[in-house]
């Protein structure tokens, strides 16, 4: 059976989640409200010149089919409102979009829906990944809020930081859709991929009171403490 | 001596440096020092009323202080206490 993914944001993490997601076989349905520009192409290598001006989320779409993969886009920007409409039947949800609010939108709509996903976020050298699913410690249970904007569009990333954090956000989505929860309810932080390419890997609690994990389907709340 | 990990985010306020060396007992107190060698750097991990923002979280090692004492973890020689701001960063969507 094909399972079926939601990207939210096709630049330059979505670029390698959805290659990568795409290739492993997962049907795809991106998100993004942009269209490719020039100052995109250092970061967003899954664009051409030929892209700029193309809304992003098709573009990307058309690059996973170019690699024989199962894609489609939509110009529009994630909101809780029209989620359940765009997130019908996922299997699994990726985030790499660079709205402080989305990010904790997608992860608690997520747990709500009781699907598994993987929040992924470069600024500046480094970044970070944390995979979650049914039971584990939430999104919002590690940062209990948006922080106000470290965003790239405002702090810049190092073009090559965001093909690094999308790569390992890959593996840590195909690890959750096949049912490996090695990791699920942890962050893999990086500090500085010039210095080192090892992550701190954190496990961390579900927290008590947590308003996302109480609205998950009561059948996988505190699974694992159960 | 303990060593602080700066994530990148606030090191324009540490001179660049990404590890900030220095003596401490409990992670209150590193924050303390942290803020006397390099302003600014506690007010953004702590807000008004001294409390860790929900938006970033501490790190001894692996653990989270929030499963330790929170503030007035006890720091051991050479520990490492992680500074992890959310982030965000990717694509607009």
């Amino acid at each position: 059976m094909t399972r079926r993914a939601l990207v939210v944001g096709a630049g330059g993490l979505g670029g390698p989640l959805a290659l990568a997601l795409g290739a492993a076989g997962l049907e795809l349905w991106i998100v993004d409200p942009d269209v490719v520009e020039a100052s995109n192409l250092h970061r967003q290598v899954q664009f051409t010149p030929a892209d700029v001006g193309q809304p992003k989320a098709a573009r990307l779409a058309a690059a996973v089919v170019a690699r024989g993969g199962v894609a489609r886009g939509f110009q529009t920007r994630w909101t809780p409102d029209d989620a359940d409409d765009l997130g019908e039947a996922m299997d699994l949800v990726v985030d790499g979009c660079d709205d402080p609010g989305t990010k904790f939108g997608v992860a608690d709509w997520a747990v709500a829906a009781g699907t598994p996903y993987v929040i992924a976020a470069a600024v500046q050298l480094g970044g970070n990944a944390m995979a979650g699913a049914p039971g584990a410690a939430c999104y919002r249970c590690l940062f209990e809020a948006p922080a106000p904007a470290l965003q790239c569009a405002t702090a810049g990333v190092l073009g090559p930081v965001v093909g690094a954090i999308g790569g390992v956000a890959a593996a840590l989505a195909i690890g959750l859709v096949r049912g490996d929860r090695t990791h699920a309810g942890s962050i893999f932080v990086f500090d500085d991929l010039r210095a080192g390419a090892d992550p701190r890997i954190v496990r961390f609690q579900p927290r008590p009171g947590c308003p996302a994990c109480a609205r998950a389907p009561v059948a996988t709340r505190r699974a694992e403490s159960a | 001596m303990i060593t602080v990990r700066v994530p990148g985010p606030l090191r324009a306020l540490t001179g660049g440096a990404a590890e900030v060396s220095l003596d401490a007992v409990t992670v209150r107190g590193a924050l303390a020092e942290l803020e006397r060698k390099h302003p600014g750097v506690a007010t953004r991990v702590l807000d008004a009323s001294g409390a860790v923002h929900p938006f970033v979280r501490l790190f001894v090692g692996a653990d989270d202080i929030g499963d330790l004492a929170g503030l007035e973890t006890v720091l051991a020689d050479r520990d490492e206490l992680a500074i992890v701001p959310a982030i965000a960063g990717g694509a607009h969507a």
